[in-house]
């Protein structure tokens, strides 16, 4: 009886040391926040890789819990005691982690503008967008390459794939303008393929011949395809 | 990267833990010069030692700290990751093993010498005594805390999955017994989800003088003890299976909840000693990020 009493007064007296963060976590919902530790575990992996990776982006991903749910007018914060950074979201929900020792420490959280949206969030690492929208071939296949040699770095299991093709993904339908200039000369228009939540994406897989992919407009994204 | 969250906390465990499995936390690159530090409370229902049927419940202090320079401390043992690959890692282990008195409990300190019994004769009717009572190791030596010092390493088959092994050294009355543990783990979901669920299998090996100290029986003990005289081999020593559940409230806040059932095998499962060769540890805790 007296060891259970002794216990229960520890565990009292943990619940009474209260939050380190002066960030108030009674507001933090289920599902409403992300430790920032463990997205910085997760980001830090693309900058600590001494891999090739001058054709390659890491950014930090939000994905809505709820089927269907977009990430239009969503904006994260990264919130601690003495850190509140605002984090504007591209219309995949993608932003740029910054990798603060100060937020670490503070045991920050991510949180988002609007309450009530649970969400997840996921590293993703894409194919850097040129200005200009001319990609060549060369350029993709290489950028591709890149990609999958990190994949395989941070999972064993990738080793058996290999690079295809990349996908331009575009915001809306109109924009899907995707046009193969071949090396000998003529064009070619890439059809383009409805995905989810209204984007269009022209996939321009690797064949023999060179030449050059031009984008009407900038994509979103442009990922690389693994088979 | 779903490993992010596999934190196994370690459970500094004082009793029926006596194999505990040298798990070792996923490397955790962080800022130069910070760390990422859990400490809690809780509970555990255990047997009192490997084999008995007598349980006891007993408070649970919760620790686990990873360095930037790759050290860790994770319950009952310490390491370092010394590996920079997401999908290898490997390095030195040291591991804490519990002690066991007559009562089946964890000595916590080796302060008294394995043989001080021994000096102590016991007659007939002393006997009877400790004959009546089951699930007591009564007659059976001491066995100090040891320092075990070993290595670690795990081989990420994805994200998800991990093979593990480590190898330990310094167990046993005499810090001459040797254990290999050998494990799969299915590691914890991904970012920001509240509940994470690990699963874990595994084999325990151990030399003679390593189950020689926890399941034999020497002429002596036999003489002053209810059981009989038992000389334990090396071999397979257990199989177990784990679970265990972290439920984050905030950022800083958690409940992590372990199960764990072993099995023991071989030399160790036909020990006079073992009354049941199946065992579950159960344990809860609260939890605090700092």
């Amino acid at each position: 009886m007296m060891h259970a009493r002794r216990l229960i007064a520890s565990i009292a007296l943990l619940l009474a040391a209260g939050p380190a963060t002066g960030m108030d976590t009674s507001e933090l919902r289920d599902g409403e926040w992300v430790s920032y530790r463990d997205a910085y575990r997760a980001m830090v992996v693309f900058e600590k890789y001494g891999g090739p990776k001058n054709f390659l982006q890491s950014q930090l991903q939000v994905l809505p819990r709820e089927r269907g749910a977009g990430t239009g007018g969503l904006q994260m914060t990264l919130a601690g005691k003495s850190t509140e950074l605002h984090l504007a979201l591209d219309p995949l929900g993608r932003t740029r982690l910054p990798l603060q020792k100060a937020a670490y420490d503070e045991n920050a959280a991510l949180v988002l503008n609007r309450k009530g949206v649970p969400f997840t969030v996921r590293p993703q690492v894409s194919i850097a967008p040129r200005p200009d929208g001319v990609y060549d071939s060369a350029d993709l296949r290489a950028a591709c390459a890149q990609a999958l040699d990190f994949a395989r770095h941070v999972d064993a299991s990738m080793r058996g794939r290999r690079c295809v093709g990349a996908r331009f993904v575009f915001l809306n339908k109109g924009e899907a303008g995707v046009r193969l200039r071949r090396e000998g000369g003529g064009e070619q228009a890439l059809p383009p393929q409805d995905e989810d939540a209204g984007l269009q994406a022209v996939v321009y897989r690797f064949g023999a011949q060179q030449g050059q992919v031009v984008t009407a407009n900038a994509p979103l994204a442009i990922l690389p395809v693994f088979e | 990267m779903n490993k992010l969250l596999s934190l196994a906390l370690g459970a500094a465990c004082s009793v029926g833990c006596g194999g505990a499995w040298a798990q070792t936390p996923a490397a955790n690159p962080m800022p130069d010069g910070s760390r990422d530090m859990y400490v809690g409370l809780g509970v555990q229902s255990a047997p009192r030692y490997e084999g008995t049927g007598s349980r006891k419940v007993s408070a649970l202090p919760v620790l686990q700290v990873q360095w930037s320079s790759g050290l860790f401390v994770s319950g009952m043992n310490a390491g370092w990751h010394l590996s920079d690959s997401p999908t290898f890692e490997f390095g030195p282990l040291l591991a804490l093993l519990p002690g066991r008195d007559e009562s089946g409990s964890g000595t916590g300190l080796d302060g008294i010498g394995p043989d001080s019994v021994f000096g102590l004769s016991s007659g007939p009717l002393e006997k009877s005594a400790m004959l009546m009572r089951g699930g007591q190791l009564t007659g059976i030596a001491e066995i100090g805390t040891r320092l075990q010092g070993g290595v670690f390493t795990n081989y990420y088959l994805t994200p998800q999955w991990r093979l593990t092994a480590s190898a330990l050294y310094g167990s046993g009355r005499e810090r001459d017994g040797a254990r290999l543990l050998l494990g799969v783990q299915r590691l914890a979901a991904s970012l920001g989800e509240r509940h994470h669920v690990a699963l874990s299998a595994g084999l325990t090996l151990a030399n003679r003088n390593d189950n020689q100290t926890y399941f034999g029986v020497t002429a002596l003990e036999a003489s002053r003890s209810r059981f009989a005289q038992y000389a334990a081999g090396g071999g397979l020593r257990d199989a177990r299976v784990g679970l265990r559940w972290n439920w984050t409230w905030t950022p800083s806040w958690m409940l992590t909840t372990n199960v764990q059932a072993e099995r023991l095998l071989g030399s160790a499962r036909h020990s006079p000693l073992v009354e049941r060769p199946t065992n579950v540890t159960v344990s809860t805790a609260i939890g605090y990020r700092f």
